[in-house]
């Protein structure tokens, strides 16, 4: 179903309009708001890592994907209003910002410096205070608790003004510590604004330690209830949960989102440590942090493998079981039997399939002509759909297939086998390819070896892409398992396909979290070769050796 | 023009009038004027007569109940959205309770809220020092955006909240709980950052806002007749901006200055006068009001008194100015 480019008005809608808009490039443009942010701090030498990074899915799926903000014209009546209340995640804001074209990119590296639009904390943006702000903030915050309130006042004069924009007010945990949050929320309610959806930055941790131990908030859920929110619990580090929250419309009340989330999120020694609540990194170790945001990757489990084959029951029961385990997407197999020697199932089945999971839908169209049967694999809910160079024919047909995909908001991706060379036209449409997959097996069947001689060719063409300035995903498919895996992600692999690695062994858990500990320890691994290389290994060490002890803890 | 100087004080001509009733009118007024108005209340729209204007307009007037950091930051939303946004309780809880929120969510952004609050200084009566606020010129003042008016009669309340209404930014309007004598006419004319000579004199020049003009005026009076000082009233209804050009002009033509306010003497009008006068003409500044303590409760028919236990009754200024004189003369 196509995308439906905002928040939705109308009455019963289900949850095919909720859909997310090409979910890797938004993946992509999440990592990159992650690298200005720690950028800016860095540069600071003081700003709140944590928050940014807790809150950096919430901030970003807001202003990629959900809201109507135009910055030409910061004040149009009908904007949707974005009022973030935890001042502190100032460095994702301002990231956020500039993804979306306030500022440069480059300025980040102003932050908290004299002279500077980005202050400490963000400031309302107007003629007055120009130089102290940039263009689409809404909201001095920075003092705690105060957002709700202002967010209420704006939901009065869209409701009075007969204005149907939403507003969207970011909370932190720590933040509802403040009597005025509960001041806000009774009036939210008693004034039914269903034009308001709060997000609570549930990280857990507030400045002096964990909030459970400074001051308990929990049961968090039952206290909105018990205000009379409507409420819903979700992981806010899921854009697939996220999306759909974010645009759907409370009907009669305020609504707020318990955001679960683990503060600095994506650095694993800044992740659920409440030391690093508002501690910059060193500047020198920006490069390996960049590294290790680079390193973020994606497991896809094939529901095509296993013992118990590919009836409808088997393919729903390991949907399941992947995402109870912490898959991150479902890999869909399509063969025709005509472009591969096997047969597995159609765009029929993916419908059928797609109300069993949030996960994203990673369908691998290996067939024969797949222009002619698009339109029924984005209406069956696919996410992403990556075709075969060998069916596309030529480039105008590979360009009308990626025109339909990328309008249909679904992630375009562009397979090629063991034995071709990627096509030469693939240079003029980086821009609009979300994935590349340098097939390791010839496809057809589950549980093949990977073919060796594919590293060569991965790492030949995955820098010369680069190069190009691909920034999507390459997506490494074909007897990925824990003997080839890290080497795999060596060669810049960030998407991973497994088959009867997971499915083939009874605990599918166990290969997931193995699996997991496998890439992480290379990428720890890693990350100490290159502190050598910079000459900061003892200090690299220093800082970090307390998370690798806890590694080797947790395994 | 001045009423006063038209009609010369007699018993029968003192007229009354109270400024919250004005304030209720007014605001119905302007709405029916200007429909981007709205109210935000805090379980005092009857007391602030700020329920005249829900009534007239049920869906402009937003009773927030009894919680003033919500309330100023909720009016600071719709001016965020494009209203311009009154926001009125008693003077004791805004600011008492919400400076953070008028600093950070009003002040800093310059949004278009007008807080109008009602029942400060001494004059509240009976419920006592809680809710007799006199440190909030002072507390208002020190914000930057901020601009604090004092009126001093119902006319004045009027036509100052014509003109602010233009003004894009914050306002602090300071009105009294008791009904005030009317010192102006419809044809009296108000300006920001202005202040008025209602009554001229040679020997001193009492500065004066809101309650304590009238009280001000009848002080002059007393010691016209009793020791045949001439004594010039002004005033300050504008406390910030304050009116420098005027009090420097009276600092050339009177010499010493006096202030009278029914606020702490730490931070109010007479600090604000002092701002002035230390930096551009050097004089005595003689401070009349509360000497820094807390107040108590009062009947209302024992608020004169009250006043006058504070230091603030007619016949207290006059014994401040005449021993201000005496110490000149030596």
């Amino acid at each position: 179903m196509k995308w439906s480019g905002g928040h939705d008005n109308s009455e019963g809608s289900d949850d095919d309009m909720y859909k997310i808009n090409r979910y890797l490039k938004l993946k992509e443009k999440l990592k990159e708001l992650r690298t200005i942010a720690l950028t800016g701090i860095a540069e600071a030498g003081s700003g709140h890592p944590g928050a940014s990074f807790s809150a950096a899915e919430i901030m970003g799926c807001l202003y990629f994907q959900i809201m109507n903000n135009d910055l030409k014209h910061p004040h149009n009546p009908n904007r949707d209003y974005f009022i973030n209340s935890k001042a502190h995640s100032a460095p994702g804001y301002y990231a956020t910002l500039s993804l979306v074209g306030s500022f440069p990119k480059e300025e980040i590296k102003t932050l908290r410096k004299l002279n500077s639009r980005l202050q400490g904390h963000p400031v309302r943006y107007s003629e007055m205070q120009k130089h102290h702000s940039v263009p689409g903030i809404e909201y001095s915050g920075g003092s705690e608790g105060i957002g709700l309130s202002v967010s209420i006042g704006i939901c009065l004069a869209n409701k009075l003004d007969k204005r149907d924009n939403m507003v969207y007010c970011l909370l932190g945990d720590g933040e509802t510590n403040e009597g005025q949050i509960w001041e806000a929320s009774m009036a939210a309610a008693k004034f039914k604004l269903n034009n308001l959806i709060a997000i609570l930055d549930r990280n857990k941790i507030q400045q002096d330690g964990f909030t459970e131990e400074i001051m308990p908030i929990d049961p968090v859920k039952e206290k909105w209830l018990s205000f009379n929110w409507e409420v819903v619990e979700i992981n806010g580090h899921k854009i697939e949960q996220l999306i759909p929250e974010l645009l759907r419309r409370p009907t009669d009340k305020p609504k707020i989102i318990i955001a679960n989330t683990v503060k600095g999120n994506g650095i694993k020694h800044m992740a659920n440590n409440p030391q690093w609540h508002g501690k910059a990194p060193s500047k020198k170790h920006l490069p390996l942090l960049v590294r290790e945001l680079e390193g973020e990757y994606l497991i896809s489990p094939s529901i095509i493998a296993g013992a118990d084959g590919i009836s409808e029951e088997s393919l729903e029961q390991k949907i399941v079981t992947a995402e109870r385990h912490g898959a991150d997407m479902i890999h869909l197999d399509v063969m025709d039997g005509n472009f591969v020697p096997n047969s597995t199932f159609f765009f029929d089945t993916i419908k059928k399939l797609r109300d069993r999971t949030k996960l994203p839908f990673d369908a691998h169209l290996m067939i024969q002509n797949p222009a002619s049967v698009l339109d029924q694999y984005i209406d069956a809910g696919c996410d992403i759909i990556t075709v075969h160079a060998e069916t596309c024919g030529n480039e105008q047909e590979f360009e009308r297939i990626n025109f339909k995909l990328v309008s249909s908001g679904v992630s375009p991706g562009l397979a090629v086998n063991p034995g071709t060379e990627l096509p030469g036209w693939i240079f003029s449409h980086l821009d609009n390819l979300d994935v590349i997959i340098i097939m390791s097996v010839n496809p057809g069947f589950a549980g093949q070896k990977f073919i060796p001689e594919v590293l060569p060719k991965m790492k030949k063409v995955i820098p010369l892409l680069r190069e190009q300035g691909f920034k999507g995903y390459f997506e490494a498919d074909g007897g990925i398992d824990q003997s080839t895996i890290t080497q795999c992600f060596d060669a810049g692999c960030r998407i991973f396909v497994m088959g009867n690695a997971v499915f083939g062994h009874s605990d599918v858990d166990k290969r997931i979290r193995e699996t997991r500990f496998l890439l992480d320890s290379y990428l720890e691994k890693s990350l100490l070769d290159e502190s050598q290389s910079l000459n900061l290994e003892e200090d690299w060490i220093k800082g970090r050796r307390n998370i690798i002890e806890q590694f080797n803890l947790s395994r | 023009m001045v009423k006063y100087e038209l009609n010369p004080l007699t018993a029968s001509d003192i007229k009354f009038s109270d400024m919250r009733s004005a304030y209720g009118d007014s605001l119905v007024n302007l709405g029916k004027k200007y429909p981007n108005i709205v109210c935000v209340g805090g379980d005092t729209t009857d007391s602030l007569k700020t329920k005249k204007f829900g009534e007239k307009f049920p869906d402009r007037l937003f009773n927030v109940g009894i919680a003033e950091a919500n309330l100023v930051s909720i009016a600071a939303g719709l001016a965020i959205a494009g209203k311009v946004s009154f926001a009125s309780t008693y003077a004791a809880f805004i600011p008492g309770r919400c400076l953070d929120q008028i600093r950070n969510a009003i002040c800093y952004p310059n949004l278009d809220v007008k807080i109008v609050v009602s029942h400060a200084g001494l004059s509240v009566g009976p419920d006592g020092a809680s809710h007799q606020q006199i440190e909030d010129i002072s507390i208002m003042r020190s914000l930057p955006n901020m601009r604090v008016l004092v009126p001093a009669d119902a006319i004045s309340v009027k036509k100052l909240l014509e003109k602010i209404v233009h003004i894009p930014g914050p306002f602090y309007v300071r009105l009294a709980r008791p009904s005030t004598e009317e010192i102006y006419s419809e044809e009296s004319n108000f300006e920001i950052g202005k202040g008025t000579i209602i009554k001229d004199g040679n020997d001193i020049s009492l500065f004066s806002c809101g309650t304590m003009v009238s009280a001000s005026l009848k002080a002059s009076d007393i010691m016209k007749k009793d020791h045949n000082i001439s004594c010039r009233v002004v005033d300050i209804y504008s406390v910030k901006p304050i009116d420098s050009e005027l009090i420097y002009k009276c600092t050339k033509e009177t010499g010493s200055l006096a202030s009278v306010e029914e606020h702490n003497i730490v931070g109010g009008l007479g600090s604000a006068i002092s701002e002035v006068t230390s930096e551009i003409c050097p004089t005595f500044v003689r401070k009349i009001g509360i000497r820094d303590r807390y107040g108590e409760s009062a009947r209302d028919e024992e608020i004169d008194s009250l006043l006058d236990k504070y230091g603030l009754s007619p016949g207290e200024i006059v014994k401040n100015v005449v021993a201000l004189k005496k110490s000149e003369k030596k």
